[in-house]
């Protein structure tokens, strides 16, 4: 029965990761992550990327999701084109 | 003008009495502080209960930097979940007073996000607002426009429980009401559709709690220990209007979890009559629904004979079914209209809060019909 599983738990999301600010452009800045993913793998991740401990780190250059939400929601909800665009910054972006 | 309905008003006003035990860890003196009564606002945050919890324990404290949180039966409390939903969550039989646990110091950081007092517990306010926004109409930009002094005043009227203050402002927020109601009742639909500015997207935070199956008293239930028991799920409820019926709360969650719908599905008046008419090979999942319209319970659906095994052969062998919904302390009737419930039992940051228990049995069941 576990194999019934919708096709949707397993799915990708693409990030699209954008520098704000003076914050370090990425040299690849579209990552695919599970959608079942929590938001703060993709926040550890940019700060493994970045070796900063303080970042602000947005969607749609508007709000940042707690880092309890799931992926597959935050694109569901705020993601277009196929893709949820994450900023960051070193310093706080919108308040 | 009166601003705001009862209902509001009574959720604004809304408050678990808590009684806060200083964990032993953390105790420095003998006899041990009492434990501090205090009432947490509902639409409240447990991080902003601190100034008033702070001097009861202050003087006991072992050396150190405060890095405050709070626990119930072992399980580290989420701050930026709303306190009464905490609590509908994880009473399932509901205790007052609620006896939780705070420590002052050893921030489990592995499963909290990081808190640093009421600035923290702000930002995540406003940033939920915006999310909510953003769910509504497609943006934030009136929140984002926000001047900072009413971003401000918004967040203390939050604070202080303030209804009014909230009200006035965060109109300017135009994040609307939902005007379904009016439409239905009318029956003379069109206008007031139009009339009304929601998209009909209605941002929802659902919390889903297994409790087993068969748990005859909710005392019973055993405590959570870990968050991952808890599937939490951040999604829109998009309410369809259909002329001269109300969009309910029965259909707001099954379009969340479809998948404990799916017994009751025939129970539903129109559904049998279209499914006759349709004469569909699907016969026999209408049977059940006939002996027991209205009732979701699957024993009803294991009561009809032979049918159980041919019924879903291939969709679950599991049974699920929701035992209890909760929203603001309430188990609301199933036939409210959603809109109903939208607009008058939400969250000041503009998201509907839904605590669900289900009892989900992942062993295989057999019909035990005879």
């Amino acid at each position: 029965m576990a194999a019934a599983e919708s096709p949707t738990s397993v799915r990708k999301v693409v990030v699209h990761l954008r520098a704000t600010g003076d914050a370090p452009i990425l040299k690849q800045a579209k990552f695919k992550i599970a959608g079942t993913e929590k938001f703060s793998k993709v926040i550890d991740f940019l700060r493994r990327q970045l070796h900063r401990d303080t970042l602000f780190v947005y969607v749609n250059s508007a709000f940042s999701p707690n880092p309890d939400e799931l992926v597959n929601d935050l694109y569901n909800n705020f993601g277009f084109d196929g893709k949820l665009v994450v900023n960051y910054a070193c310093s706080m972006a919108w308040g | 003008m009166e601003i705001g309905t009862q209902a509001q008003k009574l959720v604004w006003e809304g408050a678990i009495p808590l009684q806060i035990h200083l964990h032993q860890s953390e105790v420095t003196t003998l006899p041990p502080p009492p434990p501090a009564l205090v009432l947490g606002p509902r639409i409240g945050y447990l991080p902003l209960l601190v100034p008033l919890i702070k001097p009861h324990f202050n003087s006991t404290l072992p050396p150190g930097t405060d890095t405050i949180w709070f626990e119930y039966n072992g399980l580290p409390l989420k701050w930026n979940t709303p306190t009464g939903v905490l609590f509908d969550l994880l009473c399932a039989e509901p205790e007052r007073p609620w006896n939780l646990t705070v420590h002052f110091r050893g921030y489990p950081g592995d499963i909290l996000c990081p808190c640093d007092g009421e600035d923290s517990v702000k930002w995540n306010f406003i940033n939920s607002l915006k999310e909510a926004a953003y769910i509504i109409n497609g943006n934030c930009k009136n929140i984002m426009n926000m001047s900072q002094s009413d971003q401000l005043e918004l967040w203390h009227c939050v604070v202080k429980g303030n209804m009014e203050g909230y009200l006035r402002i965060s109109s300017k927020c135009k994040l609307g009401t939902v005007g379904e109601e009016r439409t239905a009742k009318s029956g003379s639909g069109e206008a007031d559709i139009s009339g009304s500015s929601r998209t009909g997207r209605i941002p929802v935070r659902l919390y889903v709690r297994n409790i087993g199956e068969d748990v005859d008293d909710l005392e019973d239930v055993t405590t959570i220990d870990s968050w991952d028991k808890v599937s939490y799920i951040n999604h829109p409820v998009e309410i369809h209007r259909e002329e001269g019926k109300y969009f309910t709360l029965r259909d707001a969650v099954k379009s969340l979890l479809p998948d404990f719908f799916m017994d009751d599905e025939p129970s539903i008046d129109e559904q049998i009559s279209s499914i006759e008419l349709e004469g569909v090979c699907r016969g026999d999942e209408v049977d059940p629904g006939c002996a027991g319209v209205e009732n979701v319970s699957s024993p009803m659906t294991e009561g009809i004979e032979g049918s159980s095994e041919k019924q879903k052969p291939d969709s679950h062998s599991r049974k699920a079914k929701i035992r209890l919904i909760r929203i603001q302390g309430i188990e609301p009737r199933w036939d409210v209209p959603f809109s109903w419930i939208v607009n008058n039992l939400m969250n000041p940051e503009h998201y509907l809060h839904i605590c669900i228990f289900v009892e989900v049995s992942t062993t295989n069941q057999q019909a035990e019909a005879r």
